[in-house]
């Protein structure tokens, strides 16, 4: 177990140094000069666009950027953003956001799709799993925005349920309709997932000798089902729990939400080497993270992989 | 019960609990805009997270800036000068300004404005290693170029051309003379507003903590996310403001911000360029469409021979359908453009571009048959991501049907690669091309096209001597009427060379909660959220 974590931290450096040298390299790859156009369309003096150039050191070739940028995360400095913001600060404004949005969407999927799948799984083949499978299909199938923008239209300005946009209502009435929006995709793979995994379990062996036993149904499809099938589903929903953390550009600006994905976006608007580099490394350390977890996860509930 | 199942019940709940408890800390405690308004007279504004709020360096925080702040002067819709923070300005020579301020006059923090602090700020604006952004605005005063030297740093800290006479009088001399001057000292050039001493201390809090002269004082500090409180400043001696409070909220996406209005959770928001055509259905009398001082052109690749010959470019401007693009892209709330300049800036020769801005496809044809026709693709190029993809596909499409040239539209892939593409002169096609002046005079938009350097690269690539000149002898007009006239001068030079047809004449359009009664505006296109007028009982 130590050696695998190690190894696994081993790698994260590794992948570390190499993403984020690859992506400062592609921000500086992109055309087109983020100081002059920070005007927008009412560009800026040229005495102040090359006095902004040479403060944020845009005039120096990329390698001597990146050692530059790479020094300073050695002293725990993120870089500043080309406004002289902090992206430090900029991100610990934003990760609340994004954690709390993550994880209620995620709690949405596990209770749901889970109980959804279950249920499928245990009617296999009755009215009830075929509305269900039906469902997830549809699901699956509609683009995010669409769904964001309908449910922003009907729930939230027509019905007004929930607030239309921002963080202001706190947690959870601010949260709750994203959350669902994103979750969505997820919970139908996570149904379907579940269903199949059920009606794996139900047909082996151990389940029919847990019946002839006499053990009571409650307790065979409670205990024993339910944590053989939910081996699958759990590394999906640890995967799936590091996309949700990369935050949703769509969801997060549908609904003004503040999060990563919407300062990832902006931040790629607007060529901004240190907060892209930053804010996606975050990102990369969160999946492989979450990764880890999922394989220390899976061996705590499988015997066969604990004991290998 | 089995223990290895209560450990996956374990880590569940666990997970659970952390989501309950994270986001605990991410909500801020329960304030939300729309209580406070029924207590009375407050508004709530959707706006652009500012990041910068400072006058001399914010680019999307016009309207919080003049909320905090007075400016010198005002322009009015009919493009009359009033004077707000000054209570005058006068020159002999329009070359040297003597500015009077009003007496009694504070900022927020207590302290008195003065001719000081108005020289101080300009300085610190203008102030070269600083690099603020809108240090642009101070260019026209004499010794600017001593604080911005091409190479090395500075040798001093002020520019000559101010010089304090009095406590609330400074003189401003310029570079040349300039009869626009009282112009550019109006409500949007916001690096022309006062700071206090306190903010030239230090210019990080000053950010977070923003002190002006105007109606309105910022209550707490600017968070980025957080919306902006502002409530009336008691001691204001300018026209007191209609309303109590404003609350600046920050949208990511204006297209939330509008929905957001629909749903009557706040008052007021602009409409983004996609809503455009929907916004009268949706708002009816709630939408407010106010005339702006931005002009819109299609740029035309000057150093590409095929657009040498005027009648092709002649040809191309009357191949454009004007009132149908701006039916189906805009909803009609533009007005298609029959001058060089805005209509909204005084003195403005509406309808000199008279039939080469009409829409007449037979004689766009025999036009540019004449001219010996086009040779191979009329290829435009505009920033992608910026909502234009409509305007320029429906240009490209009337170009191909009414000259028989084919010609596509192509976006870039966003604001920074077509801005440098655009500035290095690599386009082979027809561009997009706008200015939106910051103060309303046929001066700012003729020289930021016209005049090289004068702040629009390339947006359209004439620059001839007597252009420049004659802009340079209508400047140095004061009388109004006078300079009205020289500036009309100036398109009627450019007529000749119908260098870029222009398109429209911009408007800027906003929708209000049923809460608003009244939104009035000013010449630079904005509301004037200071004289908002709300419904009763709102």
């Amino acid at each position: 177990m130590t050696r695998r974590v190690t190894r696994r931290l081993v790698d994260l450096l590794v992948v570390f140094l190499g993403v984020t040298l690859i992506i400062y390299l592609m921000v500086f790859a992109l055309p087109g000069d983020p100081i002059a156009a920070l005007g927008g369309d009412r560009p800026l003096a040229p005495n102040v666009v090359a006095e902004l150039r040479e403060r944020y050191h845009l005039d120096e070739p990329v390698l001597q950027q990146y050692l530059r940028y790479l020094g300073g995360l050695l002293q725990g400095d993120l870089g500043t953003t080309f406004q002289g913001q902090s992206v430090a600060d900029r991100m610990a404004l934003r990760w609340p956001v994004t954690i709390t949005l993550a994880l209620t969407a995620w709690g949405i999927e596990v209770v749901l799709g889970v109980l959804l799948g279950l249920v499928a799984g245990l009617r296999a083949g009755a009215v009830s799993d075929r509305l269900i499978l039906a469902g997830t299909v549809v699901a699956t199938s509609i683009p995010v925005f669409v769904l964001a923008v309908s449910a922003q239209l009907w729930l939230g300005v027509e019905l007004a349920w929930f607030p239309v946009a921002g963080t202001g209502e706190g947690w959870p009435t601010a949260y709750l309709l994203p959350a669902a929006v994103i979750a969505v995709f997820g919970l139908a793979s996570v149904a379907r997932l579940m269903r199949g995994s059920v009606v794996d379990t139900l047909r082996t062996d151990f389940v029919r000798t847990l019946r002839a036993k006499g053990l009571r149904e409650r307790q065979v499809v409670g205990v024993h089902v339910l944590r053989s099938s939910a081996i699958p589903v759990l590394t999906f929903l640890a995967i799936d729990l590091g996309y949700l953390l990369g935050g949703t550009v769509v969801v997060e600006g549908v609904f003004n939400l503040p999060g990563v994905g919407q300062l990832l976006f902006q931040a790629i608007r607007a060529h901004e080497g240190p907060t892209i580099v930053g804010v996606s490394t975050a990102l990369i350390l969160v999946f492989l993270l979450t990764n880890l977890l999922v394989d220390l996860l899976a061996s705590v509930l499988d015997p066969r992989i604990r004991h290998e | 019960m089995n223990p290895r199942h209560r450990r996956l019940t374990g880590v569940i709940s666990a997970a659970l609990a952390l989501a309950v408890s994270l986001s605990a800390c991410g909500s801020t405690a329960g304030d939300d805009g729309d209580d406070a308004g029924a207590s009375g007279g407050s508004i709530s504004v959707a706006v652009t997270d500012p990041i910068q709020t400072i006058p001399g360096r914010q680019t999307v925080a016009y309207d919080l800036n003049m909320a905090v702040w007075s400016p010198l002067t005002w322009v009015d819709t009919d493009g009359e000068l009033s004077y707000v923070a000054a209570e005058s300005i006068e020159s002999d020579d329009a070359t040297t300004w003597t500015v009077t301020l009003r007496d009694g006059w504070t900022f927020h923090d207590g302290t008195p404005v003065t001719a000081q602090s108005y020289v101080d700020s300009w300085n610190a604006v203008a102030y070269g290693p600083d690099a603020f952004e809108n240090s642009g605005q101070l260019a026209g005063i004499a010794g600017y170029d001593d604080l911005n030297p091409a190479k090395g740093e500075p040798k001093t800290t002020e520019m000559s051309g101010l010089e304090v006479t009095g406590d609330l009088t400074f003189t401003v001399t310029l570079d040349g003379p300039d009869g626009q001057f009282p112009m550019q000292v109006s409500q949007a050039q916001t690096a022309l507003y006062p700071m206090p001493a306190s903010a030239l201390e230090d210019m990080d809090a000053y950010n977070t903590h923003p002190v002006g002269n105007g109606p309105f004082a910022v209550v707490g500090d600017y968070v980025e996310n957080e919306p902006i409180e502002t409530e009336a400043y008691a001691d204001y001696q300018g026209t007191a403001p209609t309303v109590d409070a404003i609350s600046f909220v920050p949208y990511a996406d204006a297209t939330t911000a509008y929905t957001d209005v629909q749903a009557g959770n706040i008052d007021v928001a602009s409409v983004p360029a996609a809503r455009l055509p929907q916004a009268a259905a949706d708002f009816g009398d709630r939408l407010h469409t106010f005339e702006a001082a931005g002009i819109s052109y299609l740029g035309l690749p000057l150093w590409d021979e095929r657009y040498q010959d005027v009648r092709v470019r002649q040809a191309i401007s009357m191949a454009i359908d004007r009132e149908t693009i701006d039916k189906v892209v805009y909803g009609g709330l533009y007005t298609p453009a029959t001058a060089f300049t805005p209509a909204v800036e005084a003195g403005t020769p509406e309808g000199i571009c008279g039939t080469f801005c009409e829409y007449d496809p037979a004689a766009a044809k025999a036009l540019l048959d004449s001219a010996g026709g086009f040779d191979g693709t009329i290829d435009i190029y505009y920033p992608g991501g910026s909502g234009l993809d409509e305007l320029y596909k429906a240009i490209a499409n009337q170009l191909r049907q009414n000259l028989g040239v084919e010609a596509v539209a192509t976006p870039s892939s966003d604001w920074a690669e077509f801005s440098e593409t655009r500035t290095n002169g690599d386009i082979d096609g027809p561009f997009f091309s706008r200015w939106g002046a910051l103060y309303p005079s046929q001066q700012n938009t003729l020289r930021s096209f016209f005049v090289e350097g004068g702040g629009c690269p390339n947006c359209i690539p004439y620059y001839e001597d007597d252009v420049a000149d004659l802009i340079a002898a209508a400047d140095a007009e004061s009388d109004p009427a006078a300079s009205a006239e020289a500036y009309a001068a100036v398109q009627e030079r450019i007529l000749e060379d119908f260098p870029a047809p222009p398109l429209f004449f911009e408007t800027y359009s906003y929708v209000t909660s049923e809460r608003v009664a009244e939104l009035p505006t000013s010449a630079v296109g904005n509301p004037t959220f200071t004289a908002v007028v709300l419904a009763e009982g709102a």
